[in-house]
């Protein structure tokens, strides 16, 4: 004997194929309860029919009803058909609604974000600076170089500003429409900064939330942005560390595989001051080493493992400490 | 004129299929008026599948499922080739009562689809990993008479093969569409890419009629057509 059901209806089948028993669903068929079926149904579990006729018949045997001849299995009428349609929309659009519960899609937005953000940031800042040297001729650039975009933005001319930031403005001056085009260039910069920082601080939320290990270990913004150029926390658990290493240095990693330049040391890895402080002959080593930690962060996070928190980052900093100590020279 | 069923025909060597949503447009692609009914490009650059019945030596028809029956396509992307499939298998407000399962894994893409579907009866999207079997269990009436797979990842020949042991219909046609690019490097290159999976599909009892080479409308793409024979699939692997 043979029990077979879909959402619609089970039926029982002897040996030779005759239907012994069925049970059809005809209660309450909504798209919603439609949905709620065809999803039991994708877990391999039973409907209410089903159960029903596996009580009935305990000893037949369960088979999927594509091992049935196509005649042992009513058509879908076009009431069913537009039914299943619905159900499928719902379940379709309730799988769409979850991906926004993804954490790894949204530290992907936002790491890229923050990257548009920062190179624009960049460019704003550099023009306003060197554009307003111009008009300020006295001014130490680089020493005042955070104040000189907020001293703009909020001056009402450009003596104001001179005055702000205890220096003296051009005597040759600055006509209206021009001050006013550099003032609100300096607004934006002021403004493209916070919005800057309004999505740092966001990545530094989900990323402390979603990877709490690698963030302590590596900073939540780092650990973001290494997930994010791995394709999320599950794969970055599963890359070797080797590969941990690299990331982020992909071209000149194919670069070396082409061309045969040097292979990469580190890649976003670098941007960690126990990389990027280091000196030039050590910083493969810490790399090397760091990326092992960071795959066991990674690990840890997205297994649910323990989270590491101040010992286990002050063990890696003795180690980074301890390759400092082993290798004061470069190798000759 | 050569007309391929009611809702296909290929004209002056494009091919054309009666839109099922008359006035609307899935991606921008032309329209013409023949037989007082509107008619949609089908574009070769646009569908790996248009490009198959474009450049097939067999009978173009044959790529095609039978109006109103039942097809699984794995990997329906944004829904092109899907709405023309829609178009062929179930027509205006599905009066030929055909069922199309799309399935993609991407989230992006199924809303697309979901955006085709609530116009085009017939057309269910499911969102999931096309290697998930039991997930995609539920939508299938039986065994299916048509499957198409475009995805573009490792693996594609195993994932083909076994979607159709599992829910292809003895005498079924069995459509892979293969990226060379998306498996390792071999070397040969592409056609070896394509040679070997139409081996695998040979030996896993499909009869395999053509490779077509997709070069000029799609770099680094082949699309093999086979079909299942009368008894499949072949007992000795019916369960895994």
């Amino acid at each position: 004997m043979r029990l077979c059901w879909d959402w619609r209806l089970a039926r029982i089948f002897d040996d030779s194929g005759e239907i012994v028993d069925e049970s059809v669903w005809d209660a309450g068929r909504k798209p919603a309860a439609v949905a709620t079926r065809l999803n039991l149904l994708s877990e391999g579990r039973m409907t209410h029919e089903a159960r029903r006729l596996s009580e009935r018949f305990p000893e037949a045997e369960i088979t999927p009803i594509h091992e049935l001849q196509s005649h042992m299995w009513p058509t879908i009428s076009s009431d069913d058909a537009q039914l299943l349609q619905e159900a499928t929309l719902v379940i379709a659009q309730a799988g769409i609604a979850d991906a926004s519960n993804n954490p790894d899609r949204r530290l992907e937005h936002l790491v890229r974000a923050g990257d548009e953000m920062r190179s624009s940031w960049t460019t704003l800042e550099a023009r306003v600076i060197e554009w307003s040297g111009l008009f300020l001729p006295e001014i130490d650039l680089d020493g005042n170089r955070s104040r000189i975009p907020i001293a703009l933005a909020r001056a009402e001319s450009l003596e104001g500003a001179a005055t702000e930031l205890e220096t003296v403005a051009s005597p040759t001056g600055i006509n209206n429409l021009e001050w006013s085009a550099l003032s609100q260039w300096a607004r934006g910069v002021v403004e493209v900064e916070a919005r800057l920082q309004s999505v740092e601080s966001a990545i530094k939320e989900v990323a402390t939330e979603h990877l709490p290990s690698t963030s302590a270990l590596i900073g939540p913004l780092l650990a973001a942005r290494m997930s994010t150029t791995a394709h999320g926390r599950g794969r970055l658990a599963r890359l070797p560390s080797g590969t941990v290493q690299v990331l982020g240095a992909e071209s000149s990693f194919f670069l070396h595989l082409r061309d045969g330049i040097p292979v990469p040391k580190h890649g976003h890895l670098f941007q960690h001051p126990w990389v990027s402080r280091s000196p030039r002959w050590i910083r493969g080593k810490v790399a090397r080493m760091l990326s092992g930690k960071v795959s066991i962060a990674a690990r840890l996070d997205a297994y649910g493992g323990s989270p590491w928190g101040d010992k286990e980052v002050r063990e890696v900093e003795a180690k980074v400490a301890d390759i400092r100590k082993r290798h004061p020279k470069p190798q000759r | 004129m050569d007309r391929l069923s009611n809702g296909v025909l290929v004209m002056r060597r494009g091919l054309w299929s009666k839109n099922a949503v008359p006035g609307v447009r899935v991606r921008k692609e032309k329209t013409r008026k023949i037989d007082g009914r509107e008619w949609r490009n089908w574009s070769p650059r646009h569908s790996k599948l248009a490009a198959g019945i474009l450049r097939t030596k067999q009978e173009p028809s044959s790529f095609l499922p039978s109006e109103g029956s039942q097809a699984l396509y794995l990997g329906a992307g944004h829904g092109t080739t899907v709405s023309h499939l829609h178009d062929h298998l179930c027509g205006l407000d599905n009066e030929q009562g055909g069922s199309i399962i799309a399935v993609d894994i991407s989230p992006r893409c199924m809303r697309d689809l979901v955006g085709l579907a609530k116009r085009r009866p017939g057309l269910l999207p499911v969102l999931a990993d096309v290697r998930n079997h039991e997930g995609l269990r539920p939508w299938l009436n039986g065994r299916v008479d048509w499957l198409f797979q475009d995805v573009s990842q490792a693996g594609q020949v195993e994932i083909f093969l076994d979607a159709a042991k599992n829910f292809l219909a003895p005498g079924g046609v069995a459509l892979l569409s293969l990226k060379s690019a998306s498996e390792r490097i071999v070397e040969g290159g592409a056609n070896e890419h394509y040679d070997s999976a139409a081996k695998a599909m040979e030996i896993a009892g499909l009869d395999v009629l053509e490779t077509i080479h997709l070069k000029g409308w799609e770099e680094q793409h082949a699309l093999i057509s086979s079909v299942a024979p009368r008894e499949w699939p072949l007992s000795n692997d019916t369960r895994d």
